[in-house]
């Protein structure tokens, strides 16, 4: 064959498999790339490899490691940590050495120096490799570390006393941190906590999109006037008994929380309760702070029923079916424990004559109570009952919960209500962007080593039983939600439970997140600023001429939070110990 | 004839504003309207995706339906009056009423006992910025 044939039969053959030939060589890239970024992979080259991890034994990633050789100036190797704390020095040594010594420096941590012991180093020497123990380095406690904490501390108190929007105040914090990073960079390095591409990491985007798509099914949802229908319903059902009307609502409220989200629930349903039990001529407080009450509760049964399951579910990797098998049942044990509750609190109340509804007003109320735009309700409801299938199913198609969500949300956009600039308006960015600056802030706790220390601090208080952790969760969460917002408050414990899940025996069941998930959800009923729900509730009887006061929901909400957590602490201990 | 505005919400306290003011329309003879106003406010304190509209419309039908109670209590002593329900800020929105209706006086409902220890001296102020602005007196009842 003429040499320009076989030429041109080559190029020929070339252009034809080039698609497999750019596939062998990402494929190969890849394995290269992965080659050198784990110490097994290079157990087969030529240098030094190993973890660095930090006391509580979670990788630490961009750790500068430099080796040097019988002691010179210049590092003849150098290596940054990879996300899973390994790392790899390549070595090039072209002559005999008696000494190597391997410095590693990250901010945050106290310098580590490793020199390899003879033997060790005669290792080195003889097969050009060797894996070394983990590297465990020490947290250093600088001007960093101050400054975020305060910083955290700040935002939660300006939050709590509503002296800026969260929105606001989680943004002011995380440009604080920002700006101070940069200082560090410059002027002063203990002031450096993270750079901007560091702090990207720390967003949990599958949280974001989560949230981004139940909003905007439940804002499609919300339209047709589903919660009113249902509370007039319920009106109907008790046929005038205040004891069971209260029941019914409990139960609508619970459920439609468990599926939706509280805020919205309570926002659509309190006005028509109000105008129920004025028009009965009870108390209104009497319906609508049993209804809140299970609300606040029935959202913790579900993956999507709270901001604070959604987030633990996404750091922890749990699905819908994980949240209705380990909490499911505990919120219907601390729902039955609250009715109790709610049944004998307002037993007077419940048990009083009442009047007839006028025709008139009665005539209103159906019309308060009617469906709005029936179409609407039947194609929402076809598409929420498929998303609910999927959540279900959807961790046999290893389908993350956002996905489904937004798959959720864009059918809603496509089938039920076509007009993008509404849909994308009912959308609360505010919350969005909460939410990807409290990560940041919190992430700049991670990295200046707060968590870590808190972490310590309650594994040295608790010990190695799962019981006594699991109640201090529990209890730390309800209080502390009681008090603050309980998103921040979740967010910065998520990381201190990942260590006390690895270390406690018994623990690797999740136990420890339900726990903080039941008593940052429940800790909301215990004050009037604990949750949005309770205050938009105050803020609508407030309007119906019934003040809601700090002192008047304390009385109702603490004893019903100590009951429905304490349930919840029993469920646990029944299911995980 | 004149006319008496009442602002009026629809708890206990302000029955008996409605009841005062039921009785001072009767006795002079005059025509009374009820107004209530509100806003969404209150909604900036949650951190949840919300829809201001819907709230909003929420309200409204709740406002009516307080309305209608109001109407009906003055229709059983024997009053036929009317209601008027407003979105906005309060003080702004009684004062356009005030004009829009050519009202004679306005009545105010005295504070409940939940409304704080301060609630009757604020309510003084802003009877007395009304009483300024409109020309017109400014009530607050029960006395």
């Amino acid at each position: 064959m003429p040499s320009h044939t076989l030429t041109r039969a080559l190029k020929n053959r070339f252009r034809t498999s080039k698609p497999y030939l750019c596939l062998v060589l990402l494929i190969g890239l890849w394995l290269a790339a992965s080659f050198q970024s784990t110490p097994s992979a290079f157990a087969a080259g030529r240098g030094v490899a190993g973890r660095i991890l930090d006391s509580q034994g979670e990788p630490v990633t961009d750790a500068e490691l430099k080796l040097f050789v019988d002691n010179g100036p210049v590092p003849v190797a150098e290596a940054l940590s990879q996300p899973d704390g390994a790392y790899l020095l390549v070595l090039q040594l072209e002559h005999q050495v008696s000494r190597v010594r391997v410095e590693v420096s990250r901010p945050h941590f106290e310098p580590y120096m490793w020199v390899p012991a003879p033997a060790e180093l005669a290792v080195l020497l003889e097969q050009g490799s060797f894996v070394t123990h983990d590297i465990v380095l020490q947290r250093r406690v600088n001007a960093s570390f101050w400054v975020v904490t305060l910083v955290f501390l700040a935002m939660l108190v300006v939050v709590a006393t509503e002296r800026l929007h969260n929105t606001l105040a989680a943004l002011l914090a995380m440009v604080i941190i920002f700006g101070v990073s940069l200082l560090g960079e410059t002027v002063y390095p203990d002031l450096f906590v993270f750079r901007f591409e560091r702090a990207l990491e720390h967003v949990d985007f599958e949280v974001i999109f989560l949230l981004l798509g139940m909003m905007i099914v439940i804002g499609v949802i919300e339209e047709t006037g589903i919660f009113q229908w249902m509370a007039f319903q319920a009106y109907r059902l008790s046929r005038g008994k205040v004891w069971l009307l209260a029941l019914v609502l409990m139960g609508i409220t619970a459920t439609a929380s468990a599926l939706l989200d509280n805020v919205t629930t309570m926002l659509m349903i309190t006005p028509i309760i109000l105008e129920v039990a004025l028009a009965m001529g009870i108390n209104p407080l009497s319906l609508v702070l049993p209804a809140l009450l299970a609300a606040n509760t029935g959202g913790l049964a579900t993956l999507i029923g709270t901001p604070v399951n959604i987030m633990v579910g996404s750091y922890v990797g749990l699905g819908f079916n994980d949240f209705v098998s380990n909490l499911t049942p505990g919120v219907l044990l601390a729902l039955a424990g609250l009715t109790l509750f709610v049944q004998l609190r307002y037993w007077k109340e419940y048990h009083a004559p009442q009047h007839a509804l006028a025709a008139d007003l009665l005539a209103r109320l159906e019309e308060n109570g009617r469906i709005r735009d029936p179409i609407k309700l039947r194609k929402s409801g076809l598409v929420f009952g498929i998303l609910l299938l999927l959540f279900v199913f959807g961790d046999a198609l290893h389908a993350p919960p956002a996905v489904l969500a937004m798959a959720g949300a864009v059918a809603m956009l496509v089938w039920v209500n076509p007009n993008i600039r509404a849909m994308l308006s009912v959308v609360d960015w505010t919350t969005l962007v909460f939410f990807i600056g409290l990560y940041i802030v919190v992430g700049a706790l991670q990295e200046v080593g707060l968590l870590s220390l808190v972490a310590d601090g309650i594994r040295d208080a608790v010990g190695n039983s799962l019981l006594v952790a699991l109640l201090a969760v529990v209890w730390l969460a309800a209080v502390f939600s009681g008090l603050v917002d309980n998103i921040p408050f979740a967010a910065a414990m998520l990381p201190v439970i990942r260590f006390m899940t690895r270390t406690i025996g018994g623990a690797e069941s999740n136990a420890l997140y339900y726990g903080l998930a039941i008593g940052a959800d429940l800790g909301g009923n215990a004050t009037l600023i604990a949750s949005s729900s309770n205050l938009v509730v105050a803020g609508i009887t407030e309007r119906a001429g019934y003040r809601l006061t700090f002192r008047k929901f304390l009385a109702v909400g603490l004893p019903a939070t100590a009951i429905t957590t304490a349930l919840g602490c029993v469920w646990l201990v029944l299911r995980f110990t | 004839m004149g006319v008496i505005l009442c602002a009026t919400r629809g708890g206990e306290a302000s029955l008996e504003t409605q009841d005062a003011a039921i009785a001072l329309a009767k006795q002079a003879g005059d025509e009374l309207i009820f107004i209530y106003v509100y806003d969404v406010e209150f909604l900036t304190h949650a951190n949840y995706a919300l829809r201001e509209d819907l709230v909003a419309d929420e309200l409204n039908r709740m406002a009516e339906f307080l309305m209608t109670m109001a109407v009906d209590r003055a229709k059983a002593q024997g009053l036929s009056s009317r209601s008027v329900v407003r979105e906005g800020e309060f003080r702004a929105e009684l004062l356009s009423a005030l004009q829009e209706e050519q009202a004679r006086l306005l009545i105010l409902g005295r504070p409940g006992e939940d409304d704080g220890r301060f609630a009757l001296e604020h309510l003084s102020e802003l009877a007395r910025r009304l009483q300024e602005e409109s020309g017109i007196p400014v009530r607050i009842l029960p006395d």
